[in-house]
Order: structure tokens, then C-alpha cells, then sequence
């Protein structure tokens, strides 16, 4: 069902999956282009949880899906700030919430009152920002001087079609995932993980594409997660 | 797991081109040390170009320079192939 939530900058739709009542699983999809190719991957993973008795709920955060607010207006501080009430309305009605996140979703957590995370693929904003600039200069060759752009400059910044702000990049060069959360990752990835599932990285193809297999395995592994951080 | 030979870097590229491009992996079995990429494989187009090296990075535990990239390291299999393992095994 789609339903929406308010936060201080004021109202975004969001996605909500299984009962209404019991621990709700709240998901961060991760920054910019990423969150296209992973939004349907995500959505499966709450289906499947809802099929196991556990509620989920997938907000749009300000920029992101249908959302209002221009993607060069927001901030990783607002961004934060949605997600926190997002969780924060589940919160108030006594139900434990469990963020879970992909990829650069991960740096958006680390305030939210939540019982406990669950990052999939997790990245610093470091990353994100390097990955980006990668990704600007392969769109034009000719532009090499991003970092004065985004280190000294107020104009939006045009990074594969998206408007970005010189403060959300900025911000991402010091953004980390919050420490204490349950770490998966695909076989493939060299960093360090609780658990390595074999998949394909999905957040990289251009065109969106979805995988019921490895969703199914990490919804039998968030519903254990969650049964193991309650009891 | 750091890869500790040659083939394993191959193999590991081309499960690189399969994930990030969406290719069948029959078709990137057929990849020779000549067949044609960057101009030839309509899936490889600029942005995917930063896919392949950021995944490359992760798998091989390397880091690529933006001006190490050039047309030639992209011209085929083989190139690709040849300046991953170098990175990787130095």
C-alpha cells in the first residue's frame, strides 16, 4: 500500500509491505542513479519479508522517487533527517524498527532510532564520491576539474543527468556507515562481511534487473537476523 | 580472496563484463585475447566503462587511476585482460 510520512521538510509517499503490527523493516535505497536499479530488487526483499510476518516500509527520502524536492535541493543531512522520521512514525506506535540498507543507503541510518541495521554492499560516501567523479568524467572527458566544482562552488553540478549539490558531495567525502551493523556482501567484494552471498551486483547495470533467488536468501537471512536481535 | 594467478584474473574480468553489462555468460565465454570491446560491444558505452573499472577494483582488491584509462586498454579482451592482471599481480 502506498502511504506517506511527513518530516520537517514536509511530505514524502512511502511504500508499506505485511502486518500492521510487530517489527518493521525500513529501507534506504542507495544515492542518486543506484536507487533506480535497485528499487524493484529491494522492493522483493520487503514481499518476502512481509510473506514471513514482518512488516516493511520503503519511504521516499527528499530527491529521491517521487518526491517534490529537486535533487540538487537536497542534502545527506536531509536525506538522514526523512529517514529518522520515517522510522520515527513506526517508533511512536511502540514497534521496533530495523533499517535496512544498500550500498550508499547505508550512510543515511546512522541517526534513525532503530533497534538494528542491516547493510547489504555497504559503502563509505568516500566511495560514492569517487565513484561519481568516475563516472562525471566518463560523460565528458573534458571535464577534469570536479573537485574545484565541488570543493568551491555553490552551482549544482550535472553528474549523468542528475543535478547534484556541491554540499551533498562534500558531505559524502566524510560519510561513513554507522559501525554496529550486520554486514552482508556479495561472494565477489574482497572487504569484510558477517555473511558473503553469491549474486551479481545489480546497482551496476543500466538497466534495471531484478534477482528473486537472491532476494529470497537475504529475506531468510533478515528474518532470522531480526527473530536473533529481539529475543 | 586476493586472486593468486593469471586465469583467475581473466575469469574475473570476464564475470566483470557479464555482471555489469548484462551479458549472457555463454556469450563472454567466447571472448578471445581479440575480440573487440569498447566500439564494438554496443553495451559498453561510456558510463558503463566506469562500471566495469569501479567493479574491477572491488574483485582484484586494486585501485585504478582516471588517467591509467585509455582507449587502448579497452580496444579488446586481451588489453583489458592484461592490465588488470598487471595491476593485480604487479
Amino acid at each position: 500500500m502506498i502511504d506517506s510520512y511527513d518530516w520537517a521538510g514536509g511530505r514524502e509517499a512511502m511504500m508499506r509491505f505485511g502486518p500492521d503490527a510487530g517489527p518493521v523493516v525500513v529501507a534506504a535505497l542507495p544515492l542518486f542513479e543506484e536507487a533506480n536499479r535497485t528499487r524493484s530488487f529491494v522492493v522483493t526483499i520487503l514481499r518476502l519479508l512481509a510473506a514471513r510476518g514482518i512488516a516493511g516500509a520503503l519511504p521516499d527520502l527528499p530527491g529521491q522517487g517521487e518526491s517534490l524536492v529537486p535533487t540538487h535541493r537536497t542534502s545527506l543531512l536531509k536525506l538522514q533527517d526523512a529517514f529518522n522520521f520515517a522510522c520515527d512514525r513506526f517508533d511512536r506506535e511502540g514497534r521496533p524498527c530495523y533499517a535496512l540498507a544498500l550500498r550508499s543507503g547505508a550512510l543515511l541510518d546512522v541517526l534513525a532510532p532503530v533497534a538494528g541495521r542491516w547493510h547489504f554492499a555497504p559503502i563509505p560516501g568516500e566511495k560514492l564520491l569517487r565513484e561519481l567523479k568516475r563516472t562525471a568524467l566518463a560523460a565528458d572527458p573534458q571535464r577534469k576539474d570536479l573537485d574545484s566544482l565541488i570543493f568551491g562552488g555553490e552551482a549544482p553540478i550535472e553528474i549523468a543527468g542528475n543535478l547534484v549539490s556541491p554540499a551533498l558531495l562534500g558531505e559524502l567525502a566524510i560519510a561513513r556507515p554507522a559501525p554496529n551493523a550486520r554486514i552482508v556482501r556479495l561472494a565477489t567484494d574482497t572487504a569484510d562481511a558477517a555473511l558473503k552471498v553469491e549474486g551479481s551486483p545489480l546497482w551496476r547495470r543500466a538497466e534495471p534487473d531484478n534477482d528473486p533467488a537472491l532476494a529470497t536468501l537475504l529475506a531468510d537471512d533478515i528474518a532470522a537476523w531480526i527473530r536473533a536481535c529481539a529475543s | 580472496m586476493q586472486p593468486d594467478g593469471s586465469l583467475q584474473v581473466e575469469n574475473t574480468v570476464r564475470a566483470v563484463l557479464r555482471d555489469v553489462l548484462g551479458l549472457s555468460a555463454e556469450r563472454v565465454a567466447e571472448f578471445r585475447e581479440d575480440t573487440p570491446l569498447f566500439g564494438a560491444l554496443p553495451e559498453l558505452d561510456s558510463l558503463a566503462v566506469a562500471g566495469v573499472l569501479t567493479e574491477l577494483e572491488d574483485r582484484l582488491g586494486i585501485l585504478i587511476e582516471d588517467d591509467e584509462v585509455d582507449g587502448e586498454m579497452l580496444e579488446s579482451f586481451g588489453a583489458l585482460t592484461r592490465f588488470a592482471t598487471a595491476k593485480a599481480l604487479g
